[in-house]
């Protein structure tokens, strides 16, 4: 993982401020890191597109709400492009079937089950907490992180009911938490 | 609600970033990260633990006209409040001058930090495919813009093959697959394709293995050792 952090929070400081050419700094380094993750979620170029679109217009009028606590400037912009990109593909439900298999490298990859040299210590954390869970609960945490999938969905693809898979949701995010705390 | 009990505070945090929960309930936390910290704090934990899956997406550049809707949203330029001159600031623009690519990785080739135009987005090299290894998986090839109508397609890393083949490289887009050129195992040395000659988005790039100098019948004879989907051809 870098030591530097890709965007600093200076350059966020000056975004809040209302300089523009920083606020183009920041789209020329913080948007190819967020479009894929738009992308795979929204599903259509397009609408990706759009989510990528609306949150920096957001990142411009919140710059100034944005403090070092909520994470660094790179997490919380992508907090906010996840959750436009998931309000995107709930408008559009019947895209969803678009998913399957569309991101199996990706899912093995944080499954651990990919060799690419790159992944760090810390997604190496991540997937050995992950593998911990057991093979559905956890199918269902990396499809609602990596596809934006709501429980209603979930529950369809994995054919288990809504309750089910709320309490697998909620049980595996306990596990995770005491994996990766311990 | 009682927000004060710290383990409902952490799963309400950890549904938040997970993207599970209902679009009303999230406004509703938004307001309360808003005015207390504690919840932050919370957030930011879930998301440190969520980011490297983020992290470990390949950079995809989006295309210029999202930059300039962007740019037509803020209205009139502000003046900037007269920020003070700190070292970082004028470090800043020393390292927006520089020119260059890191390593020869997918990542590094979006990080492209080209000349900086003010309030231009810059031309970021866009990916229009990354071709892995039909074995292992891991992205071996990339085909990236290099001019408006030009894709080049190179190694990612040094590729082996001995003297008696070479690596070439098909378009599939339905029907019988079109020879697009033999390619080099050196990264760096990259073959310009026609964009016309890319599949459209959704089409495949493939590199099979031939006799050296390609296939002498026009279609692939030897194994498929690479391919990739088009996620991005850029006519």
């Amino acid at each position: 993982m870098p030591e530097k952090p890709l965007v600093s929070p200076e350059l966020l400081d000056r975004v809040a401020r209302g300089d523009r050419t920083a606020f183009a700094e920041l789209y020329r380094l913080a948007a190819p890191k967020l479009f894929p993750v738009a992308l795979r979620i929204a599903l259509r170029r397009d609408l990706a597109e759009e989510v990528l679109q609306e949150s920096f217009v957001a990142v411009w009028n919140q710059a100034a709400s944005y403090d070092p606590v909520k994470g660094s400037p790179l997490i919380w912009m992508t907090t906010i492009v996840r959750h436009r990109a998931i309000d995107q593909r709930r408008r559009r439900a019947n895209l969803a079937d678009a998913t399957a298999g569309s991101d199996e490298a990706l899912l093995a990859l944080v499954a651990g089950e990919s060799d690419r040299a790159d992944r760090g210590a810390e997604l190496a954390a991540l997937s050995r907490c992950l593998n911990q869970l057991e093979a559905q609960p956890r199918q269902a945490v990396l499809l609602a992180y990596v596809h934006g999938y709501t429980h209603e969905e979930l529950a369809e693809r994995l054919a288990t009911p809504v309750g089910t898979i709320k309490s697998w949701v909620r049980r595996s995010l306990e596990r995770l938490k005491r994996c990766l705390d311990g | 609600m009682k927000y004060d009990d710290p383990k409902l505070r952490e799963m309400l945090a950890g549904r938040y970033v997970l993207g599970t929960m209902p679009r009303r309930a999230r406004a509703r936390f938004d307001r309360l990260i808003a005015e207390d910290a504690v919840f932050c704090a919370d957030v930011r934990e879930w998301a440190e633990i969520f980011s490297p899956i983020d992290a470990a997406e390949m950079p995809v550049a989006p295309p210029p006209r999202v930059w300039r809707a962007i740019e037509a949203q803020l209205g009139p330029a502000r003046a900037p409040a007269a920020a003070p001159r700190r070292a970082w600031f004028d470090s800043l623009w020393l390292w927006r001058g520089a020119t260059g690519f890191a390593a020869a990785i997918a990542v590094a080739l979006l990080l492209y930090f080209g000349v900086f135009a003010t309030q231009e987005a810059p031309p970021v090299p866009t990916v229009v495919a990354v071709l892995n290894d039909a074995k292992s998986g891991a992205p071996a090839w990339i085909a990236r813009t290099s001019r408006d109508d030009v894709v080049t397609v190179s190694a990612l890393g040094r590729q082996t093959i001995d003297a008696g083949h070479s690596f070439q490289l098909w378009a599939i887009a339905g029907g019988a697959p079109r020879p697009l050129g033999l390619l080099s195992p050196v990264p760096g040395r990259g073959i310009a394709v026609s964009a016309s000659a890319i599949p459209p988005t959704g089409g495949v790039l493939a590199i099979s293995l031939e006799p050296a100098g390609g296939s002498p019948t026009g279609q692939p004879t030897g194994p498929v050792l690479f391919s990739g989907k088009v996620f991005s051809n850029p006519l």
